[in-house]
């Protein structure tokens, strides 16, 4: 269209063109068109590859973590519990804190302000500002409302018992994993399974909705140890009090059930906090009564006597001369503290006869010697499944010499860790023989082990260990009133470099009632160092304390008279051997 | 054609009902949907102190502003308008330059585009375009009669448009250049100006911005991010990829009002440039297709007005409307053109509904402009007079 020519009308010569404002309007309502093709695009036909971009920004799986399992005594008690708490972390490019909030927060997540500023000036877009702190100053650092700072729930090991049970319990890592004791060893079932979940997260990392199916985390098992938390309160109070009255450098303590193999407790001396960690040295951590050994001494003097009567060498009152006291093997000679003159077998291993034990030990060939050792765990693990447990040294018969076989006979030149030799005596206080020990709380019913010895060796035997705490025996001081116990005494010779030092091991393992045993008690003070050293004076008093109260605890039947504790103060203990 | 006037002109009512009413919907959609994409950034941000209905406040203020504003606009006659349009164009050139002065104007990411009034930020820009659409008018109207002449009727209006336009690229505002520019080369074009004139004006302008584009890195960057969002979908194509996911997600009826994932510091410009984009996710295609609707009929009913301004023989507020047309559905078509990728990324807002003072204001006037050429063709076609 052109415009008009027919007027010379001023004002009608002012017409708009009306093809110009259609011109105008279809291109805008093409341009709109064209908008809702467009959107019709985006939203309708092609979207699944815009949501697929939308996802693989703001889609995570996140994981569920899962809850370790308790560890608790036989009773229910809980010896180690995961608690919640948070993680606090940060993408820093987002974090901008006035000087008052950046003061606010470093004191609530118990940081050095310089502390928080380092942690926060990274590239890194992701940082750990503290891990496990408790939920209420995690919720007051929520209050705060900062920009870049998160969130995450963390579950913290927590040991209601503290240093009591560390060495049994052991504890966990930072990312939950078991580092030491069951917490190591129960790993796998106290474990759980993290679950997951597909969210969908806002661009700070807050999660605004779930997605897709949710796979719920599997909870850790529980474990109930077989330890009683009752005796293991006596074990580990007597132990500590034991080493601090005698200066001792250490000391562990080992209570079994004689009838199941149960571990009823385990302690050591020095311990630690497993609730806090800091400044942990190698001395406190160490699970001494599975992971060192020791030369045991005397107390290895019983097995000497009953593999005498289990091969019919000797009988209970066979008589052994240990005249004057000494006896000289090759270029050694041993010694007895104090010269006996004829003993029986009975009285060697009452009065702990270096001698008479040796003389014993002669006849006997070394390979069955050797195989008694190993039948009764030593030189092996005891695989109560703690890490490090070790096995001690038996070395091989074949080249034993007469010297070594005699010392072996009582106790040296021979390590062993006093888990071992606990479980050892666990022989007489069955009818012979060596129960499997367990960490674990067992069903009930009969525990069948190994025969090591007859029934009629072992009575013996257990009758010559009751000699022992008898008026005449070394370790008048381990009775318990009302109950038989029997029991040895131990006081080595530490070797240090190679050679024996002054520095003693002094050491009482018993078991009772000594009618029907019902616990075997290890006790082990290493070097005390407050004027005695004999296993009697020192281990002895400790033994008797624990095992007191854990019959008392378990309801064990008296089978002596109440007040047979009367002729202990009469009694002065004789000194034992080496 | 006269018959669908004829057809509205019979309408019982003193106002133009449709315009009113799509003019009412969008403002409210606007200001529920500037609720919703900015309530997670307003909690999450310390500039707004936390709040989440800091935006909302504001807007709703600026709605308030605007629609009274509207009611006092409606009051006066076009004659008046008429008679100040070139005392208002040239105020609005002078905010332009006074917004350039350091320390006057106000820097936001690198842009120049607002005066700080006390608590509100006015931004000249967008009065401009109202502005220019009342100032074009005029001019076109008073150089009618010379309008196949070159020098006179365009050159003056080129010139003038020249120093706006260089203002703007100052700020920069490419956006509020391509509106204003387009709304007085359009009114122009209405006016009468030569056909063939356009057709060379188009080519030089094309080359113009093609210049601009390679000349100037930031307006380079933003086409490079349309041409492909997924390249580099992390740095130049970062806002554009977020806005097509959004579409993405929203599918035909959109994930449901306030449950956009993008409004969650994902996207950014949510409550003012990228509106589109969340009521894309929240209401879905659907919500899109009623947007695009609603400025569509608000389109047509400008150019309609001004049509039957035409047969009333009333040549400047016919030339208003239409260009209030042009602007409307120019600056909406390239807000939501952008929002889809159809468009290179620039500044522009989505008129009526994006969050900002400035622009809620000057749209709520042309829009009361626009009802006030109506109402007066009502009251000449009953014989009235103005």
């Amino acid at each position: 269209m052109k415009p008009h020519k027919y007027t010379e009308s001023p004002v009608l010569h002012l017409k708009l063109d009306a093809w110009r404002s259609r011109a105008i309007v279809v291109l805008l309502m093409a341009a709109m068109v064209s908008l809702v093709g467009r959107s019709f695009y985006l939203q309708v036909i092609n979207n699944d590859f815009l949501q697929e971009k939308g996802e693989s920004r703001y889609r995570r799986d996140i994981e569920v973590s899962a809850s370790r399992g308790r560890i608790t005594d036989r009773n229910g008690e809980v010896l180690a519990i995961s608690t919640p708490m948070k993680s606090i972390w940060a993408i820093p490019s987002d974090v901008k804190l006035a000087p008052d909030q950046s003061r606010a927060l470093a004191q609530l997540l118990d940081l050095e302000q310089r502390e928080l500023n380092r942690k926060l000036a990274t590239d890194r877009n992701f940082v750990f500002l503290q891990r496990q702190i408790p939920p209420d100053a995690a919720d007051r650092i929520a209050a705060l409302k900062l920009p870049g700072i998160h969130q995450e729930k963390e579950y913290r090991r927590y040991y209601p018992s503290g240093e009591m049970t560390a060495h049994i319990v052991g504890f966990t890592g930072v990312d939950a994993k078991g580092l030491e004791g069951v917490e190591l060893a129960f790993q796998n079932q106290l474990e759980g399974k993290n679950g997951s979940r597909s969210v969908i997260k806002d661009r700070r990392g807050q999660i605004v909705e779930d997605v897709g199916s949710i796979k719920p985390p599997q909870d850790g098992r529980d474990i109930q140890l077989a330890l009683d938390g009752k005796i293991q309160y006596l074990a580990f109070s007597t132990l500590k009090q034991t080493v601090t009255d005698n200066a001792a450098k250490a000391g562990s303590v080992v209570v079994l059930d004689a009838k199941s193999g149960e571990v009823l407790a385990l302690a050591n001396w020095p311990t630690y906090n497993p609730n806090n960690r800091e400044r942990l040295s190698g001395a406190q951590l160490r699970n001494r009564a599975v992971t060192d050994t020791f030369e045991p001494g005397s107390t290895m003097k019983p097995f000497t006597a009953a593999l005498a009567l289990e091969k019919g060498k000797f009988r209970f009152d066979s008589l052994i001369n240990t005249a004057p006291g000494k006896l000289t093997i090759g270029t050694a000679t041993i010694s007895d503290a104090h010269p006996h003159g004829v003993l029986t077998l009975a009285q060697v291993i009452q009065k702990s006869s270096n001698v008479g034990t040796a003389k014993v030990a002669g006849t006997f060939a070394p390979k069955e010697m050797w195989e008694m050792f190993d039948s009764v765990g030593f030189g092996k693990p005891p695989r109560l499944g703690f890490p490090g447990e070790v096995g001690g040294r038996l070395r091989p018969y074949a080249h034993w010499r007469p010297i070594e076989q005699a010392t072996m006979s009582y106790g040296h030149g021979i390590a062993v860790s006093l888990v071992q030799m606990a479980r050892a005596y666990s022989v007489f206080a069955t009818d012979g023989e060596l129960l499997p020990l367990s960490l674990t709380k067992l069903p009930p019913g009969p525990v069948t082990g190994t025969r090591i010895f007859s029934p009629q060796t072992v009575q013996e035997v257990r009758t010559m260990l009751e000699m022992a705490t008898q008026p005449g025996g070394t370790a008048p001081k381990a009775q318990v009133p009302g109950y038989r116990v029997a029991g040895k005494t131990g006081t080595a010779y530490k070797i240090e470099n190679g050679v024996y030092a002054r520095k003693y091991v002094a050491s009482f393992i018993g078991l009772a009632p000594a009618s029907d045993p019902r616990l075997v008690v290890a006790v082990m003070i290493d070097e005390p160092s407050n004027g005695r050293h004999f296993g009697g004076d020192v281990a002895g008093p400790a033994f008797s304390r624990i095992m007191a109260g854990a019959l008392r605890t378990l309801g064990v039947p008296h089978d002596a008279p109440l007040n047979s504790n009367l002729q202990v103060a009469q009694v002065v203990a004789e000194p034992e051997g080496m | 054609m006269r018959a669908i006037l004829d057809n509205t002109r019979r309408a019982p009512t003193e106002v133009d009902m449709l315009l009113l009413w799509s003019g009412l919907v969008l403002l409210l959609l606007g200001m529920v949907m500037v609720y919703s994409a900015s309530i997670a950034t307003a909690e999450g941000s310390r500039f707004t102190g936390h709040q989440p209905a800091y935006f909302l406040v504001r807007h709703g203020v600026f709605l308030t502003v605007g629609i009274v504003a509207a009611v006092v606009a409606f009051q006066v006659p076009l004659t008046a308008w008429q008679q100040w349009a070139p005392y208002l164009f040239m105020a609005g050139v002078l905010l332009l330059v006074v917004v350039l002065i350091p320390g006057l104007g106000r820097d936001v990411n690198g842009a120049r585009r607002w005066l700080p009034l006390g608590p509100v930020n006015l931004q000249p820009s967008e009065l401009m375009k109202l502005f220019a659409v009342l100032y074009a008018a005029d001019y076109t109207v008073r150089k009618m009669p010379h309008m196949r002449d070159l020098k006179k009727a365009f050159l003056p209006m080129a010139a003038a448009m020249i120093f706006v336009g260089m203002l703007l690229l100052k700020e920069p505002d490419f956006g509020a250049f391509v509106v204003i520019i387009s709304i007085a080369m359009g009114i122009l074009f209405l006016g009468g100006l030569r056909a063939r004139l356009f057709a060379v004006l188009i080519v030089v302008m094309l080359v113009a911005f093609a210049i601009l584009i390679i000349v100037s890195p930031y307006r380079r960057e933003r086409i490079f991010g349309f041409m492909d969002p997924w390249t580099d979908a992390f740095g130049r194509g970062y806002q554009l990829s977020h806005a097509l996911i959004a579409f993405g997600r929203g599918e035909l009826f959109g994930v449901g009002l306030g449950a956009s994932v993008e409004k969650l510091f994902y996207l950014p410009e949510a409550h003012t440039d990228f509106l589109l984009a969340v009521i894309a996710e929240e209401l879905g295609f659907a919500g899109v297709l009623l947007v695009v609707a609603l400025f569509a009929v608000l389109v047509q009913r400008c150019f309609a007005i001004g049509r039957q301004c035409v047969t009333l023989d009333r040549l400047y507020p016919a030339l208003v409307a239409m260009g209030v047309g042009i602007w409307l559905g120019v600056q909406s078509f390239i807000n939501m053109g952008v929002n889809m990728g159809l468009l290179p990324t620039k500044g522009l807002t989505l008129p009526l509904m994006s969050f900002g003072g400035s622009g809620i204001l000057a749209n709520c006037i042309a829009l009361a402009v626009l009802l006030r050429i109506d109402w007066e063709n009502r009251q000449l076609m009953r014989g009235g007079k103005l």
